[in-house]
């Protein structure tokens, strides 16, 4: 039974002390936030590579041209990772020195596919000879989380973690652990993923990007859409934030993963995976379902994955289900793969403590079947939300929950 | 429903080259045989599959909402669709 | 005994050595590198040539071919691994929701990924297969063991390249120590293709031939220029230690202590000289598992040959032990190359007291190094086994194996 027989861990209460994010809305979490409120997609047509090659033409990119200065051979995803843990420990109030002995857990999909994808068609085509290897240093799936440990100077431990959709939902999970078992005393968790054509050309290939901005949970909607980004979350304990004099945004309660073992592209179609990971996050948090006030839903917009996610939802949270306001933070930043369930887990502690969930466009009927109460075209007021879920369900069938609490109700 | 028997045996070819059935005669493969669940046992991934390898075999496009449906459930139905498809091409350049 | 410790109980490895952990053990103590030549197209006289590869082995009693055919290579071998470790341990049933999947991979499945980017790059976005998309990414080697096995616990991949297959150890660990699993699958997939061979040794990684050394993998030692890079997959079955002495496994190894640690100075695909932390990282896994250096009796080095990284580890290990008395450095390395799992299995049959062997391609340490390298003489069976392992870019991880 989880949690029954705790094993080394401390009972300690693990917090959220700052928040980094980058994303198609902009670099930091003011122009997320003001993005997710407003509820217009960020997903339009593709500008990085040319993608009238592709069977799909859009995605929600991160601006570029906005970035603030960077290492010069750093890869995109490792430039996101840097700023929005920089962004984070900023809002911590953590200084270097402060971070020294610091965890870095973090998730990546593709690392840097993107840069390396240059250096591979060179190094397979008819000029070889040219290829740059210092491009490939690039292509590393490890790549942004020692990034954010360069960057901060930790010499504590760095784990990264590539389970395809939920890795930055694992890697905050794994950091969850580790300060409950007193690993670490402060921990810098996130994920971080580029748009790259291997990526894009891949979802496409197995025909799960819609031509159209993704509209999850609409009946008619028809796949997902690609997004980029990275979000940070740092995390310690209760104690620990008050000994520094470090302001709890909220906490982070619990964590629950399962793997569907069903197929390697498809999920369960009766969410069993999904709901065991749900189920297990919220006993992990000591919150019971009847708790939850929204849910962040992994909601990718394919046909599949909704309508998987809304049967585990139904399991898990029973005739409430249809009460609980739900949304997809995808409806407007696209599928950020490896970073999702980070930035996800950002906007979902932004909703939080606003009081407040994000709404998704008004585009498309909601779809009767999957029985979830949508939040559309604006945000909807919780003015009492508690607690709040975050869901990833990852290709593969591996599956993360994160359960988050109002700071006040710690 | 008609078709070239040349066609079917081009799709039965691609079936076992395609989808890795090593040790399976493509010749053995029965034009009615069931490609999907009970029959062939193939799954969601290996119809995205075949479908890349008969846009590259035919030079055709097909669209995501034409795969899995009627026309992918056999041999026979997938011979006919492809040179229905092709036919359409072909009508379309002697217009022009 | 612990009331929360976890053991390994069972081990399945595929490598350079063939399809089994006996083949390993064997090589352990023949002492030679498992190398052989691998493509290279256009490859001068003065560049790598050897790679430890998986030979042609008959997988089929554990990986019927029907079930392989979309299989990317680390997927094969890594549910061949998974169910030739649940046999060799023996447990007698498993509740799939009760069993964790947690791999580490470096570079994923190679092949595939270089012929998805062949074809979007190349020959056009619209000719990319799905079958390569679904299995070159990362996590599918522990998605096709958890389909195999029927495991529905946690199911994590772990990409700290070098470090990545002792952090999986300590991921599933964690994972049946705090309740979450009572069984947990832990280890590592790779494979080596020419492609990645060539970049590897572009990059110096890989060890050369010289005017005076054959191409050869030589830890620690003063002519050492690079690793062999390897392939493979390992794999362990994970318990509480409670369970598997109430149903009587027979080969226990204790997972006493755990612990990672970053050196911030190293570059990217580099190593640094943060021997500092790094034997502060090596600290702390010893006294979570209760140990003193002193209480040590084997090392198994992660040093693959690579000039800096072997010397950091090196160092580190001085720091760490400081005045204390030496145990012999074992460094399988030597033997199955980098990447692949062949450290985390050879770690394993270490801590049961298998015999290792001198290492064939060894000249001498390199002056300064002060680590004992292991010259194959009978040692006794240890107590406790370190095993670290030091990732390109900064990362190290380290575990205490303990015979139970």
């Amino acid at each position: 039974m989880p949690g029954a027989d705790p094993g080394g861990t401390t009972g300690a209460k693990i917090v959220v002390t700052g928040l980094g994010a980058i994303t198609a809305f902009g670099w930091g979490v003011a122009p997320l936030w003001e993005g997710l409120r407003e509820g217009t997609t960020a997903v339009g047509p593709i500008t990085r590579f040319d993608a009238s090659l592709h069977r799909t033409r859009l995605a929600a990119e991160v601006p570029l041209a906005l970035a603030p200065h960077g290492a010069r051979r750093a890869t995109w995803a490792d430039r996101f990772a840097v700023a929005a843990a920089e962004e984070a420990t900023r809002q911590a109030g953590l200084t270097p020195a402060a971070c020294a002995d610091a965890g870095v857990y973090f998730g990546s999909s593709t690392g840097g596919m993107l840069e390396s994808e240059a250096y591979y068609a060179t190094l397979i085509g008819p000029r070889a000879r040219h290829a740059r290897p210092s491009l490939l240093v690039a292509q590393q799936l490890n790549g942004p989380g020692d990034a954010v440990a360069r960057s901060l100077g930790t010499s504590g431990p760095v784990e990264s973690v590539s389970s395809a959709c939920a890795s930055g939902s694992m890697a905050i999970g794994a950091a969850l652990r580790a300060l409950r078992r007193g690993d670490v005393e402060l921990a810098i968790a996130g994920g971080s993923d580029s748009l790259c054509q291997l990526t894009y050309a891949g979802f496409n290939a197995l025909r799960s990007v819609d031509e159209r901005a993704c509209r999850p949970f609409r009946r008619d909607r028809a796949g997902l859409s690609i997004g980029e980004g990275a979000g940070v979350l740092v995390l310690e304990s209760l104690a620990h934030a008050r000994a520094r004099g470090a302001f709890p945004i909220a906490v982070l309660a619990g964590e629950g993963e399962a793997c569907d073992a069903h197929h390697m592209t498809a999920p369960h179609p009766e969410g069993i995976g999904a709901s065991a990971a749900i189920s297990q996050a919220l006993a992990d948090a000591e919150t019971d379902a009847a708790e939850i006030d929204f849910v962040n839903a992994h909601g990718t917009g394919t046909p599949h994955n909704d309508l998987a996610e809304a049967r585990a939802m139904h399991r898990v949270f029973g005739d409430r289900t249809g009460s609980i306001p739900v949304t997809s933070t995808k409806a407007l930043l696209g599928h950020l793969l490896g970073s999702a369930g980070a930035v996800e887990a950002v906007a979902t502690v932004l909703g939080l403590v606003r009081r407040e969930v994000h709404p998704m466009p008004v585009a498309g009927e909601p779809d009767e079947a999957i029985g979830l109460r949508l939040v559309l075209g604006r945000p909807l007021a919780l003015p009492r939300a508690i607690a709040a879920l975050s869901t990833s369900l990852a290709f593969g069938g591996a599956n993360a929950a994160l359960v988050f609490r109002c700071a006040e109700a710690a | 429903m008609s078709y070239e028997p040349a066609t079917a045996t081009r799709i039965k070819r691609l079936l076992v080259e395609k989808l890795h059935l090593e040790g399976m005669d493509a010749a053995s493969i029965d034009d009615h045989t069931p490609l999907f669940g009970e029959g062939l046992g193939l799954d969601s991934v290996d119809a995205l599959e075949l479908v890349v390898a008969l846009e590259k075999e035919f030079a055709l496009r097909i669209q995501s909402h034409e795969v899995g449906r009627e026309a992918f459930a056999s041999v026979a139905t997938l011979a006919a669709y492809v040179e229905s498809r092709l036919a359409t091409v072909g009508d379309r350049h002697a217009g022009s | 005994m612990s009331p929360h410790a976890v053991v390994a109980t069972g081990i399945g490895a595929i490598g350079p050595w063939g399809g089994g952990v006996e083949g390993l053990a064997r090589a352990l103590a023949a002492g030679r590198p498992l190398g052989v030549e691998i493509d290279g197209e256009g490859r001068d006289d003065r560049a790598s040539r050897l790679a430890a590869l998986v030979p042609d082995v008959d997988l089929s009693r554990w990986l019927p071919p029907a079930s392989a055919r979309r299989l990317g290579r680390p997927s094969r071998w890594a549910v061949a691994a998974a169910r030739i470790a649940l046999e060799d341990a023996g447990l007698p049933s498993l509740d799939g929701a009760r069993v964790a999947v947690i791999l580490a991979t470096s570079f994923g499945a190679v092949r595939f990924t270089e012929n998805l980017v062949r074809q979007t790059l190349v020959e056009g976005p619209e000719s990319a297969q799905p079958f390569y998309f679904s299995e070159c990414v990362a996590n599918a080697a522990a998605a096709q063991v958890a389909l195999a096995v029927g495991a529905r616990g946690a199911n994590v991949t772990v990409t700290q390249r070098e470090a990545g297959p002792l952090v999986a150890l300590a991921r599933g660990t964690s994972e049946v120590r705090e309740g979450r699993a009572d069984v947990a699958l832990v280890g590592a997939a790779d494979e080596m293709t020419p492609l990645l061979h060539r970049v590897l040794d572009r990059f110096g990684a890989t060890a050369r031939p010289t005017a005076h050394h054959d191409e050869a993998p030589r830890p620690f030692d003063v002519a050492r220029n690079g690793m062999l890079a390897g392939e493979g997959a390992a794999v362990l079955v994970l318990e509480r230690e409670a369970d598997a002495v109430a149903r009587g496994a027979s080969r226990r190894v204790r997972v006493a202590g755990t612990a990672g640690a970053f050196d911030a100075e190293a570059a990217p695909s580099d190593w640094g000289e943060g021997d500092e932390t790094m034997a502060r990282g090596i600290a702390r896994a010893l006294a979570r598992a209760g140990r003193s250096p002193a209480a040590i009796d084997r090392v198994v080095a992660g040093a693959s040959g690579s000039r800096r990284g072997d010397r950091l580890e090196a160092r580190a290990l001085s720091r760490a032990w400081a005045g204390a008395p030496r145990p012999p450095v074992l460094v399988p390395k030597a033997v199955t190359g980098e990447y692949g799992g062949g450290q985390l299995a050879a770690a394993f049959l270490a801590a049961l007291g298998v015999p290792f062997g001198p290492v064939a391609a060894m000249t001498a340490v390199e002056p300064g190094l002060d680590v004992g390298v292991h010259d194959g003489s009978p040692l006794p069976i240890p107590e406790a086994v370190l095993v670290g392992a030091l990732a390109a870019g900064g990362a190290g991880a380290w575990a205490v194996l303990e015979r139970a």
